[in-house]
């Protein structure tokens, strides 16, 4: 155990502002996560992450900041994404598969115009956490941290515009101002998430924990509190071993994620 | 113009037509509605009962005409017909019921002693105490839909508009729910709109019904609802 101390306290020396960003992302994610699944919009993740991807690409292809491109990118997504185009006919993964695909192709086409280095691609791609700069860490915690308090300030009307959007309604609330509210503001961490964490992880954060913790949960509370602790749990170990086994940090934190949900199931079927 | 009584009318609509996409479901519908009435609507199915009452209530864009009501400024205490609850969230009986305080708590209030009182009265009243703690997805139609109820009735509604509240209660707990309905109007002078299948339980109630059907609607005398009705509807 002191071993395993030890390395923490080595790592969080080597790599501070890793770990910090890391663990903010995964809160995050881990807490609008619980919302996505319950939703039921899990694509949505994938989806606005591989848009970030490609809003970073452009970013950088045209000498802009790769959170401006991401934020820019996925926000028109998000609005678009809320107009009721054909709402009666066709699904809306439908649309975002749709807009994945066009976000994917995109990507791989400015890069390949975009002289990029291999380096470069691969953490375009898959994202880096290992690579936090001073400099990504104060744009995830300017960008992060007053959306996420804003969503705490205001959980009950949007908690009651997802559970009952008509009986919202007709209590007076702007349901559409809500929904558009919580998907902004998902836009917004995604996109400052994207850079480091890449889609792999941001996607893995806002589905996995959550899953897990809507699997062993009956109340909100306790469904935000398992998938925050998962998330950084799987973060810290990610961390760990990504640096004693000299693995890749997004991916081996991704895997144990995945272990944890999967411990999960069984805990539940055990349980029951 | 469909008026009852010479009381003030609390909602009134206007030469109004209500319908989805390009059909038109009711038109041409002027009606007055005094304020602590109980007023049953009747009709077969797919004769506009839910679309007079979500157009009244807001949530049905009229095609044409106007509907003036009081809800901007007090909103109604609502009984969908469908379960409207999504049942993968997370929350308790308790949680659900408290929901019919956001008017009055907004976006950040916390309940008081007052509210929280007035809350464990509507769950007794509604038989609901023992479930109250208990995740709303696990109960049984019946009591998701006193849930509802108790829901609406908290909420300090003046207008209560109740789409089939019933319609999955047992007989007793039917005749239960429309006696609290009943008493509501009686001695708090509240309104109470309720979309209703049958007549028997509704008419012995009500003073007179508001009949809902091939796209017109209709106030008659309670005395009349038997006689008429049964025409009516063939």
């Amino acid at each position: 155990m002191s071993l395993v101390l030890a390395s923490f306290k080595d790592i969080f020396n080597v790599f501070p502002e890793a770990i910090l960003a890391g663990l903010i992302m995964a809160i995050a994610c881990s807490f609008l996560g619980v919302f996505v699944v319950l939703k039921r919009v899990v694509f949505i993740g994938a989806t606005l992450s591989q848009v970030a991807a490609c809003g970073i690409t452009a970013a950088l292809f045209y000498h802009v900041h790769p959170f401006l491109g991401a934020a820019i990118f996925t926000l028109v997504t998000v609005t678009i994404l809320a107009y009721p185009i054909g709402k009666d006919r066709i699904p809306r993964d439908a649309i975002m598969g749709s807009i994945f695909i066009l976000a994917s192709g995109l990507s791989i086409l400015i890069i390949s115009k975009s002289g990029f280095g291999l380096k470069e691609v691969e953490s375009l791609l898959y994202g880096n956490l290992i690579l936090t700069s001073p400099k990504d860490l104060k744009i995830i915690i300017l960008s992060i941290l007053p959306v996420i308090c804003l969503l705490i300030l205001f959980l009950r009307p949007i908690i009651y515009t997802f559970v009952d959007r008509e009986e919202a309604k007709v209590l007076g609330l702007k349901v559409v101002f809500w929904e558009l509210f919580f998907f902004y503001a998902l836009g917004i961490v995604v996109s400052a998430s994207s850079k480091l964490g890449g889609m792999l992880l941001v996607f893995c954060y806002l589905v996995v924990p959550p899953t897990a913790a809507l699997l062993l949960s009956n109340r909100f509370i306790w469904a935000w509190i398992i998938s925050i602790t998962m998330a950084v749990l799987a973060t810290l170990s990610g961390f760990y071993f990504s640096y004693s086994q000299d693995l890749p940090a997004n991916q081996i934190i991704a895997v144990i994620s995945c272990l944890l949900l999967l411990l999960s199931f069984m805990g539940k079927i055990l349980w029951s | 113009m469909v008026k009852i009584g010479e009381k003030t009318a609390i909602i009134r609509c206007e030469n109004l037509s209500l319908g989805y996409g390009k059909e038109i479901v009711l038109k041409n519908v002027f009606l007055e509605i005094p304020q602590g009435i109980f007023l049953p609507f009747i009709g077969p199915n797919g004769a506009g009962k839910t679309t007079l009452l979500r157009g009244i209530l807001g949530l049905l864009k009229p095609k044409k005409g106007y509907i003036h009501t009081p809800f901007r400024y007090k909103p109604a205490g609502y009984v969908s017909q469908q379960k409207s609850i999504d049942p993968l969230f997370p929350l308790t009986v308790r949680e659900i019921v408290m929901m019919g305080f956001y008017p009055r708590l907004g976006w950040w209030k916390r309940p008081s002693k007052t509210d929280k009182k007035t809350l464990d009265e509507a769950l007794e009243e509604l038989k609901l105490t023992k479930y109250a703690h208990k995740n709303y997805r696990d109960l049984s139609g019946g009591t998701k839909q006193k849930t509802l109820i108790a829901r609406a009735l908290i909420s300090g509604a003046e207008v209560f508009i109740l789409d089939e509240p019933t319609s999955e209660l047992d007989d007793l707990s039917q005749k239960e729910v429309l006696d609290h309905l009943l008493r509501f109007v009686l001695e708090q002078k509240k309104t109470v709109l309720i979309a209703h299948h049958g007549l028997d339980d509704l008419s012995l109630h009500a003073s007179c019904v508001c009949i809902v059907n091939h796209g017109k609607v209709r106030i008659i005398n309670a005395d009349e609802v038997k006689r008429s009705i049964s025409s009516e509807i063939k």
